[in-house]
């Protein structure tokens, strides 16, 4: 080279991951789940798109959030889909919520040596109707949960939840103790909150909120109505639907 | 003995005994270039482009790259173009490795011959070369092996415009307002304020002037870009590429800047 | 792991309508391994101002004597207490002297501030180790758990909260997110700073 880098080289490697930003939650219901994630997607201190979906809809009972190297995770998801697919084309019907959590273990620990630099949370509706919250490390050690935070803000959110959603710290009078499971409109506010606060105190997180609601076959739609921008995703009304919510974040 | 049936029936080796048990033999490896350890990987770039910007605008899509390929800080090259067209709906920039750049140039012409010679009348959307620029530069990346660019994709197809974001990594985005490299800190900003919010009403003339002062800007601060360049504009009828534009500069404000033009004391 | 987070510990303080609060966790230990639940880390400065040193156990002593020989020079020169606004410049270019080898604390000050009417207004302050401050509106936080301390505060707190409210809110937030923190935790304690008294409470948390 004529800079004479060439003299005295260099010890450099091809580094095949990066971090993107953005921010992931998910809360289980007693018959529904909530799903939701920023719309940014960011390098460093350069914001690349102010709308990037990180939340998927695979199936109509299951939605699959993605945080950490955009690459990997839209690879990722599309590869999810398309073994959800042959799974259809197999057995005639859509894979089970409990199912598909241990094919992503299973995706994600094929990589082990080589990890897909992603933050996984699958939501849905389990067999039995029940709402139901799986999330994954980057190699695939997966658990089912109430409700977890990943990504960017992770170490924001989730004490918040904790508090919140769990009631960590807070003593329930004798004769109303809390509740195992919050109602759809208290989850909704709580998810808003979050991130509202993730993106106040957070440079990666912010731009556009989106919240899939997954709701149980036969339950009504009720901690919906009041909600603005409000849009039904599901191919068959009669079963467990699909809405997801779309609403703006700061931009700053 | 050797348990792999596809090591079976294959030139003896004298130099290991294939039917001993213990130390278990090592096995001969079919299928490895002879030459395995001489072939090298692109781990930096070498001859370079600089920025590509790219815009929606009323009409279709609008993208700007100037003609320089830079070895190191040598201006190499002074008259490459950087636009391709990919078929007639789409239009690829390309910043980072030039011979990258041009190995993806002729894939993509060998991949929109195949295309026409199938004699079926379709055509490539700018989304799908952009779905299959993503997947050949992923797929690179994962094998260690990555084509050194970080390419812009444009195009209009059914009346919709689309600018789509591959780099070396196979990390995509879309958005209506589009940069590379220096452009991504230094132009973006001025793109952002002039489209975000009028993709569909910005004028030709508009866009055309947007990018060209951006494109100044960008001459006058990145040191490893030039004042020729070219506009790619992508609308309903087809993919333009125009002649080299060639910028008059102005230098005298420097004179006045201590550090920046000559220093006479 | 940073020499900041060599002890652990955090601290929290917040403003609420006429009172201010400053909390902290009682945990010192050395990297993961905990060694008392009795180290308490926010000192009174006056009778209306404490402040608190999160950072490296032995620099939370120099420091604590430095603020009191300081202080007490202060007192005796001008015949009157510090004011906390005054404090807080006291701590920022006492850390600033220290510029190239600093002490590795971030302090955190809360109090009352004696306003020209005559009355008392709330008054919150944070500094990075090297002095630079912070005059916050509502709250600031520093730490080992200081993200955890961020994201609760900004989703629990909110203005104008009456002292026992002020008490409330503080408490889970410091519990909550201590709770998420290795390095922190092992019980807390609350200050609430009003202009005619201070409450002092101590917290059990978990001790796991």
């Amino acid at each position: 080279m004529p800079d004479g880098s060439f003299s005295h080289p260099q010890e450099r490697q091809f580094n095949p991951y990066t971090e993107n930003g953005g921010t992931i939650l998910a809360i289980a219901g007693a018959d529904f789940s909530v799903v939701a994630g920023d719309t940014r997607q960011s390098e460093g201190y350069s914001i690349q798109t102010r709308y990037a979906p990180k939340v998927h809809k695979l199936t109509d009972r299951a939605v699959l959030a993605v945080n950490g190297f955009a690459a990997d995770g839209n690879m990722f998801v599309k590869k999810v889909k398309q073994r959800l697919e042959w799974y259809r084309h197999a057995h005639a019907k859509d894979m089970p919520l409990r199912a598909i959590a241990r094919l992503i273990q299973t995706m994600l620990y094929g990589q082990r040596f080589f990890p897909y630099y992603v933050y996984n949370i699958l939501g849905g509706i389990e067999e039995d109707g029940t709402g139901a919250i799986y999330s994954f490390d980057p190699v695939g050690s997966y658990e089912r949960e109430t409700c977890r935070a990943a990504g960017a803000a992770m170490a924001l959110v989730q004490p918040f939840l904790d508090n919140q959603i769990y009631f960590k710290n807070q003593q329930a009078p004798a004769d109303s103790p809390h509740p195992v499971h919050l109602p759809l409109q208290d989850v909704l506010s709580i998810v808003i909150d979050s991130f509202t606060s993730a993106t106040e105190r957070h440079i990666e997180v912010g731009d556009g909120l989106e919240i899939y609601v997954i709701l149980a076959k036969g339950r009504s739609a009720q901690g919906l109505e009041s909600i603005r921008n409000v849009q039904e995703m599901s191919t068959n009304p009669e079963g467990d639907r699909v809405f997801v919510i779309r609403r703006e974040l700061k931009k700053d | 003995m050797d348990h792999f049936p596809t090591s079976w029936g294959r030139p003896r080796n004298d130099a290991v005994d294939n039917f001993n048990t213990y130390p278990l033999h090592q096995r001969a490896q079919h299928g490895k270039d002879t030459f395995a350890e001489g072939v090298q990987r692109t781990q930096q770039p070498i001859v370079t482009g600089t920025s590509v910007l790219a815009i929606k605008y009323k009409d279709g899509i609008m993208m700007a790259a100037d003609t320089l390929a830079s070895y190191g800080s040598l201006a190499r090259f002074k008259s490459v173009q950087r636009l391709h067209a990919v078929g007639r709906t789409t239009v690829l920039g390309a910043s980072g490795d030039m011979s990258d750049f041009q190995y993806l140039q002729g894939m993509l012409d060998e991949l929109v011959t195949d295309e026409f010679t199938a004699g079926d009348g379709n055509e490539f959307a700018p989304q799908e070369v952009h779905e299959y620029l993503a997947r050949v530069m992923y797929a690179r990346r994962s094998k260690m092996n990555p084509l050194w660019n970080a390419l812009l994709v444009g195009g209009v197809r059914d009346g919709k415009s689309f600018l789509g974001y591959v780099d070396l990594l196979g990390t995509t985005y879309q958005a209506s307002t589009l940069a590379t490299g220096y452009g991504a800190h230094i132009a973006l900003p001025l793109l952002r304020q002039a489209v975000e919010t009028r993709e569909d009403t910005l004028a030709e003339e508009e866009a055309k002037r947007v990018l060209t002062e951006s494109m100044r800007v960008l001459f006058y601060r990145d040191a490893r870009s030039l004042n020729k360049f070219q506009i790619a504009k992508v609308t309903e009828t087809g993919v333009d590429i125009s002649e080299p534009i060639v910028l008059d500069t102005h230098w005298s404000f420097a004179e006045g800047i201590r550090g920046y033009g000559a220093q006479t004391q | 792991m940073s020499i900041m987070q060599h002890n652990g510990g955090s601290v929290i303080a917040m403003v609420g309508k006429d009172c201010v609060a400053i909390a902290s966790d009682l945990r010192l230990g050395v990297q993961s391994l905990s060694i008392t639940s009795d180290f308490e880390k926010i000192f009174p400065v006056t009778d209306r101002l404490f402040v608190g040193l999160p950072g490296l156990a032995t620099d939370v002593t120099t420091l604590r004597e430095q603020f009191r020989y300081r202080v007490n020079m202060y007192t005796i020169k001008e015949e009157r207490e510090i004011e906390p606004q005054t404090f807080a410049q006291l701590v920022s270019s006492t850390l600033y002297e220290r510029r190239f080898g600093p002490y590795f604390i971030e302090p955190v000050m809360a109090g009352m501030q004696k306003t020209p009417a005559g009355g008392y207004a709330p008054f919150i302050a944070a500094t990075d180790l090297i002095g630079c401050l912070n005059f916050a509106k509502d709250f600031v936080v520093a730490g080992t758990a200081s993200e955890k301390l961020f994201g609760v505060a900004e989703g629990l707190w909110e203005p104008d909260l009456e002292a026992e409210d002020l008490f409330e809110t503080i408490s889970q937030t410091l519990l909550n997110a201590l709770d998420r923190d290795a390095f922190s935790g092992w019980g807390a304690v609350v200050h609430v700073i009003t202009k005619d008294k201070v409450i002092t409470r101590k917290l059990k948390g978990r001790m796991d």
